[in-house]
């Protein structure tokens, strides 16, 4: 059973995080972003849903983001913490400066070559990978 | 599309559905979790006719997370790990000098973009309707008080006048009677020293004049104070004076003075 963050009574200041919770099945993740307090479960009560993250890229090659932004805006306001990909993501949206983890994974990236795939690229309106790590 | 006795799994874009039908007409349980991303939408499914077999049912599952648990601290090291040795991960200085700078700014942008947000949802909550409508009740009720603190002040001021006015009058009559009798007072005073002069003149005293006729007179009439008492009373003034020297009838009765 799921069970609302409100329903449960914290006396204490636990600080909250807008963070990834992971959903979908095995071997196909999909990730809500949520806002929780820190000390509960990944799939424990959340406060709110703030967006969404499908991490396996779709026939036209696209990791489809969802981020309602004033919500975001709010929470960040009341003092909710961000973690690193929700930080990342929102980085690459342009709502936030980008996160020195992109602009160091994108150099990283640049500087190995690419390894063997046994799957073929999808080809769509994102670019072809050529690159290891995307 | 259905049929009983089956579990049948669909795949909805972005959420599950997990469908039970289980057994006979007379024991139709039905339970679907649902999640869809967009919404808080949650689904929970109940028979809805009556459960009179109990044979049919099918227990579902439970699709819990297994728990992560670390190793137990008093066991021993895995005997793949314990040789190992972690090759350390090497930057050269350029690259770490980068990523500092890289995150410097980055928390720096951070913090100020966090203190905006701050700001600006001070500014919309002191803005919005509820906020306002509280200014003005709070101000209706300073005003409220303040009315009521001087009508009060007013009130106590009145007393205070009239307790003060009483008050004056007492003390002035206080300070006049108190005046009459200071003067009384002095005047007796007055009239005490007079007769104390008096009859501290009238008492004989020797001035340079009668000295030398004091003098004569003292000599001339010496005082004896010498005396001696009887049992029955009788006093017999002089050093020298006996008791049979004096007839009875002469003897003096002593007086207590």
């Amino acid at each position: 059973m799921i069970i609302m963050a409100s329903a449960l009574p914290t006396f204490t200041k636990i600080a909250k995080v807008i963070r990834l919770n992971r959903h979908g099945c095995t071997n196909r993740p999909f990730y809500h972003i949520v806002v929780q307090k820190t000390k509960d479960n990944q799939d424990g009560p959340v406060i709110e849903q703030v967006g969404s993250f499908d991490a396996m890229p779709n026939n036209k090659n696209e990791k489809l983001v969802a981020l309602n932004f004033e919500r975001i805006q709010y929470w960040l306001s009341q003092g909710a913490k961000l973690s690193d990909p929700v930080a990342q993501l929102l980085g690459l949206s342009g709502f936030l400066p980008n996160h020195p983890r992109t602009i160091i994974q994108a150099w990283k990236n640049r500087r190995e070559p690419p390894r063997e795939r046994k799957i073929e690229a999808i080809k769509g309106i994102a670019p072809p990978l050529d690159n290891p790590k995307l | 599309m259905f049929e009983n006795g089956h579990t049948q799994r669909i795949d909805v874009p972005r959420c599950h559905v997990n469908i039970a039908f289980n057994g006979s007409d007379k024991t139709r349980i039905i339970y679907m979790t649902v999640a869809i991303s967009s919404k808080h939408f949650i689904m929970f499914g109940s028979s809805g006719s009556r459960v009179l077999n109990v044979i049919n049912i099918s227990y579902i599952q439970s699709r819990s997370k297994r728990v992560w648990v670390r190793k137990p601290l008093g066991s021993p090291m895995a005997k793949s790990k314990i040789f190992r040795i972690t090759p350390k991960p090497v930057l050269p200085e350029d690259e770490k000098a980068e990523i500092k700078r890289l995150f410097d700014n980055y928390k720096n942008s951070m913090k100020s973009i966090r203190h905006y947000f701050f700001e600006q949802s001070l500014k919309q909550a002191e803005s919005g309707e509820v906020a306002q409508m509280k200014h003005r009740l709070e101000d209706q009720e300073h005003e409220r008080l303040m009315e009521e603190n001087r009508l009060e002040n007013e009130k106590t001021a009145m007393l205070r006048e009239e307790r003060l006015k009483i008050q004056a009058e007492k003390t002035q009559q206080n300070v006049l009677a108190s005046l009459i009798k200071k003067e009384g007072e002095a005047k007796l005073h007055e009239i005490q020293i007079e007769d104390f002069l008096t009859k501290q003149m009238s008492t004989p005293f020797i001035q340079a004049e009668n000295i030398e006729k004091a003098i004569e007179d003292a000599l001339a009439n010496p005082v004896n104070f010498n005396f001696a008492l009887d049992l029955n009373g009788y006093v017999y003034r002089g050093k020298d004076t006996s008791i049979d020297t004096i007839p009875e009838e002469k003897r003096e009765r002593l007086n207590s003075n």
